[in-house]
């Protein structure tokens, strides 16, 4: 029975999938007489479903080698596609986390969406969502992967379209799908030179080709930033950032999903496809050059953002910016540990911050304040969902942070890296903080009640999930890295290391504490130089940028084609066309009755075909 | 007698439907006949699917006739595995044509005769294994096409009719030319494919010869290419193709999008590529440029026509120049994957296109305009069109080439196999396929997102009869995108051998 689960377990992404199909008669209006709640009902129990199946999935495999389903799906030639599945800890981990996230994420809706008219549409999204990010938590080809991502790509791009009559979300969705879009297309010209290049497309073949492929230097690079588009733009990295930050626009149940499991998704390709990076080092640098500048540039933007989510968002955007570092070093479990500690954290900020939106239907910062007295599990879940993100408390992200900096190989500057970004991003949630829960409360917080309990029970379950996360990791000896010192059971502590990160975080606090906790600082603090703040809130004007270059540059190409064909193309047919209707008027004037000019005219006729067939005698082949 | 059946069984039910005596105004009766007379074509097709061997490369059942000898003109049919799935889509489309007409139609008996003759002309076209037959059926069709246009199209028609017409009769003698030369260099015995390829390549030929030298062939290879170009239609041939478009009704311009701009790339495949190889392969670095220049312009051209605010469906017009430039790409390249590429794209696009200009018609019918800054708000659930639009998502996505649907695995399979041989021309194709994401996101985010315009308020509903043909379109979409070994086992064999002609232009 167990073998079975663990053999059917590629049916988990399915149910959400089967979730997504089975609401279509709520939200096409076939059915109309239950109101959409059933579907969302549904959905939640295929979820539901899917989680307890992977559950026993997951605990059968614990401690055996890892499986792998091929499915042969097109063989053409000397293309042989298969749809390939791993089934491992780490995926079916994976699988799990997103399930899980994805059930808290659903029941969290049915109390924020609950006025929602189109609440079956929304959980109609939410499962063909789950389906492809949990679809990717096993995939082990490139192939099944690229399509899941873009399938990832086109289920974001409906559900920050979700509300589609709000002009902002109408762009933000436009913007979501084509940064994407550019990154999948780079990715898929990565994937289609690979198939020339290695003649497969599994993750594990590709692992196995890489280091014997002597490819040129350039080629090995050109493929290697093709591949690595991808993942940028999943993830939000720069220069393809811009999306995520739009993003928050959107619903917030998917906000909490794609804040912490969708920007995965890139991650994840990217720790698959390390071995194909890594045949050259241009692409390494690069991957950290981008990740660095992600990670700082994201965590300053972040602290001018007055939008509640999107000040969130930018700190995503720097974490993942980390994760790019860790893979670059080629420190894959860091990465994913990274990503595990980070999920999980972020989620529980998101449903905090949801709350706090669903009852005082406001998101900017300015607005907000005194809230920790009238939502106290919002607050606990706010408070924890930060403590769990930055390295301060002995919680998830200090000891993934922790382990990554005691890896022998790890480079000096990166402690440096993470000590600032640690600093910025505490300073940023200690900002947010005392702006929304702390102070005195403003106008549309006065009134605001705790949140019901479908957001509650989401929502206090992921803080005590939250603050279990260091006893996982030590359960599942994820803090264990493979060369630390472990002499006679005990794990070496390095002291100055944990001291260091715990003030660092410290510090952020302190400084967001001294300027925003004083009495009667209701205001975010402006900076001293007005330039510098307005280029940090507008995210260092990268959509104005985009704007006049890419935007610019496609329209006027698009308007000159647009010219030539018109003028130019047609132009020619009609001038044809106009050619004739005068010539033959022209030379109807030329029907004199004349025999002379008729027979001068044949003969020249003649006598030219008799010129044209005597010159070309050899050049013809008649 | 399954592919004569195949041809005759519309062309008499067209005979039929203008002589029987129905009545002139009601569009039922002649609607049922033209029904009736579909379904046993889809029969036949059923028929002739289970008949074929799709492990054989070569023609199957085939039919010859003995016609005109003296000119060597035979009345010869055959499918293979490049035929066979186009056949299908046309019957398939052309049923799609018949329910998608509205019940208001003028002149409905003239109206579904011609349709059903242009049924069994493409048909008949198809399956042709004769050139000069070939040539007869592909203009036999333009007769019904022209007049489907110039007589239920919209208020340009007859610049558009006559544009199409003279272009596509311009094709076609240019076509006739190329095929006379060929078969008058051979000594006017016989018109047959399977001789003439042999006479060409000078492998076991029954005409005589060692073949025909390169000059030869690439002078016959240029009226083809630009023949078929016309048809198909390439940049910068291809003007007449948004105006014939926008002026012909939804139907006809599903049909004409569907599986009559298959005839041109059919033709480039069997009649260039598979007639000519040694030729081809010296023009297939031009024919990939071509391909490239092809596909991003009719992408920058339907972009244009975004920005702008057009029309919808002169910007899928245009999206079409770009996604058969892919074909073009496809076989230029010549090979096995990227072949199998190119027929996967003629079914995909058919599909697809036909998909598309269908909810454009609706949203044509029920808005009054195609105009994008017109409309807005279309998935209004009450008043706008919200289940129209969500096909219309897929099919655009579809168009985009997003995976789990058909327009990924033609894609990919393109590029894929055209990598090798062309590799920046590929690139530079691929951006187009980013560029189509590009306008179809204007169009939905146009037309469908936003608030419901003044204008546009109270929109008759759509019935579960004009979403018919649309999802019937959309499931073999999906389906072929999920399961693309449907459709490969059929033409596998085909395109396999196909390849191996192209690379006999290689070695000669």
């Amino acid at each position: 029975m167990i073998d079975l689960l663990l053999k059917t377990s590629w049916l988990v992404p399915c149910y959400g999938l089967f979730g997504g199909l089975a609401t279509l008669p709520w939200s096409t209006r076939a059915i109309t007489r239950t109101g959409p709640r059933p579907a969302a009902y549904l959905n939640l129990m295929m979820t539901c479903l899917g989680f307890l199946h992977g559950a026993f999935a997951f605990r059968s495999l614990w401690g055996q080698p890892a499986q792998s389903l091929t499915v042969p799906w097109l063989n053409v030639g000397e293309l042989h596609l298969s749809l390939i599945l791993e089934l491992s800890p780490v995926s079916l981990g994976a699988l799990e986390l997103v399930s899980g996230l994805s059930i808290i994420a659903q029941v969290f809706a049915l109390g924020y969406m609950e006025k929602d008219w189109a609440l079956a549409r929304f959980f109609g999204f939410m499962g063909v969502f789950e389906a492809a990010i949990g679809g990717l938590a096993l995939s082990d080809s490139l192939l099944l992967s690229y399509g899941l991502l873009e399938l990832l790509t086109l289920s974001t791009y409906l559900l920050v379209g979700f509300w589609y009559a709000q002009p902002l979300a109408v762009t933000a969705a436009r913007d979501a799908f084509l940064t994407k879009r550019v990154g999948d297309i780079l990715l898929l010209m990565g994937m289609v030179a690979l198939s020339n290049l290695a003649g497969s497309l599994d993750f594990t073949d590709l692992a196995r080709w890489a280091p014997t492929a002597h490819l040129p230097m350039w080629q090995a690079t050109l493929l290697g930033l093709a591949l690595l588009a991808g993942p940028v733009g999943k993830c939000a990295q720069f220069p393809l950032h811009l999306w995520l930050d739009e993003a928050m626009e959107g619903p917030n149940p998917a906000s909490i999903m794609r804040n912490s499991v969708v920007v995965a998704c890139g991650a994840y390709v990217l720790v698959k496809l390390e071995p194909v990076l890594s045949m050259s080092p241009v692409v390494q640098g690069v991957a950290i050059a981008l990740g660095t500048m992600t990670a700082i540039g994201a965590s300053l933007v972040a602290i001018a953002q007055v939008d509640l989510k999107r000040a969130l968002s930018h700190t995503t955007s720097a974490y993942l910016g980390l994760v790019f570092v860790a893979v670059g070093l080629h420190q894959s479990d860091v990465a994913l540990l990274l990503l595990l500690t980070h999920a999980l954290s972020k989620s529980t900020m998101f449903l905090g911050v949801g709350g706090v939106i669903a009852t005082t239907t406001c998101q900017d910062v300015r607005e907000l304040g005194g809230l920790w007295s009238r939502m106290p599990a919002t607050t606990t879940a706010f408070l924890v969902g930060a403590a769990g993100t930055v390295g301060l408390l002995p919680l998830g992200m200090f000891w993934a942070m922790y382990r990554w900096m005691v890896e022998p190989t790890v480079p000096r500057w990166t402690l440096l890296l993470l000590l600032a970004v640690n600093f910025l991003t505490a300073l940023n949630f200690t900002r947010v903080f005392a702006l929304v829960f702390g102070g005195v409360p403003q106008p549309k917080t006065r009134r605001a009640p705790e949140v019901p309990w479908p957001m509650a029970v989401p929502m206090v379950s992921m803080t005590v999930v939250t603050l279990l996360v260091p006893l996982m990791l030590e359960r599942w000896q994820l803090l264990l890295s493979r060369v630390t010192t472990v002499t006679e059971g005990v794990l070496m502590l390095d002291v100055p290391l944990m001291v260091a990160l715990v003030m660092s975080g410290a510090a952020g606090v302190a400084l967001g504490a001294w300027c925003y906790l004083r009495r009667g600082a209701v205001r975010p603090v402006r900076l001293p130089i007005a330039a510098v703040q307005d280029l940090l809130s507008y995210d260092f004007y990268i959509d104005r940028i985009y704007r006049l270059t890419v935007a610019a540059g496609v329209g006027a190409i698009a308007q000159i084609t647009a010219w030539i064909d018109r003028y130019v193309v047609d132009g020619l047919v009609n001038a044809v066309g106009v050619a004739a209707i005068f010539g033959g008027e022209g030379l109807k004037y030329s029907t004199t009755g004349q025999l002379q000019a008729y027979v001068l005219v044949f003969l020249l006729g003649v006598s030219g075909f008799v010129a044209i067939a005597t010159l070309s005698r050899g050049v013809m082949p008649f | 007698m399954l592919l004569s059946c195949l041809i005759g069984v519309p062309l008499v039910g067209a005979i039929a439907l203008g002589l029987l005596p129905l009545p002139e105004q009601e569009a039922k009766p002649a609607r049922l006949g033209a029904l009736a007379v579909w379904l046993v074509t889809v029969g036949l097709t059923v028929a002739a699917i289970a008949q074929f061997n799709p492990a054989d490369s070569q023609m199957q059942l085939l039919e010859t006739v003995p016609w005109i000898d003296r000119l060597g003109l035979g009345y010869r049919l055959g499918i293979d595995g490049l035929s066979l799935p186009l056949l299908a889509l046309n019957v398939l489309l052309t049923g799609i044509a018949i329910f998608a007409t509205g019940d208001k139609i003028r002149r409905p008996r003239f109206y579904y005769a011609l349709l059903l003759l242009l049924s069994a002309s493409v048909n008949g076209a198809f399956a042709a294994r004769d050139l000069l037959l070939f040539f007869l059926f592909y203009e036999l069709e333009l007769i019904p096409l022209y007049l489907l246009i110039g007589i239920w199209g919209g208020d340009r028609r007859g610049y558009a009719a006559t544009k199409f017409l003279i272009y596509t009769a311009l094709s076609g003698i240019i076509i006739l030319a190329a095929f006379l030369a060929l078969a008058g260099l051979a000594g006017f015995q016989t018109f047959e494919y399977g001789p003439l390829l042999a006479f060409v390549t000078g492998m076991d030929s029954p005409l005589g010869g060692a073949g025909l030298p390169l000059g030869t062939q690439v002078l016959l290879l240029l009226p083809i290419l630009i023949g078929f170009g016309i048809k198909i239609p390439l940049v910068p041939f291809h003007t007449w193709l948004p105006d014939a478009h926008v002026e012909a009704s939804t139907p006809i311009s599903v049909l004409l999008a569907g599986v009559l701009l298959k005839l041109g790339t059919y033709g480039l495949l069997r009649f260039g590529l598979g007639l000519l190889p040694g030729a081809w392969h010296a023009a297939a670095p031009y024919l990939a440029i071509w391909a490239t220049v092809s596909v991003l312009y009719g992408a920058f051209a339907a972009i244009a026509q975004g920005i702008t605010n057009g029309d919808m469906k002169k910007m899928v017009a245009y999206s079409s120049v770009g996604h058969m430039g892919f074909i073009l790409l496809a076989a230029a390249a010549a090979t096995p994957v990227s072949l199998m590429g190119a027929e996967f794209q003629m079914i995909a696009h058919g599909l697809i296109s036909a998909l598309l200009f269908l909810l454009v018609g609706i949203v044509y019918k029920k808005a009054g305009t195609r105009k994008l800054d017109a409309l807005s708000g279309l998935f209004n659930p009450e008043r706008g069109l919200p289940l129209v639009g969500a096909l219309m998502v897929l099919g655009v996505m579809a168009s985009g080439g997003i995976p789990g649907m058909a327009g990924f695995i033609s894609e990919f399979l393109i590029f894929s196999g055209s990598f090798k041989d062309f590799p920046v021309h590929t690139l530079m194709s691929m951006v187009g396929t980013g560029l189509t994401a590009v306008y179809f996101l204007i169009l939905l985010n146009r037309a469908f997102f936003g608030r419901l315009s003044d204008r546009a308020v109270n929109l008759p509903s759509v019935s579960w009869w004009d979403r018919a043909p649309a999802i019937a379109l959309a499931v073999p979409i999906a389906v072929l995108g999920l399961l693309p070994s449907l459709l490969s086992v059929w033409s596998e064999a085909a395109t396999n051998s196909l390849a191996a002609i192209a690379r006999l232009g290689i070695a000669g």
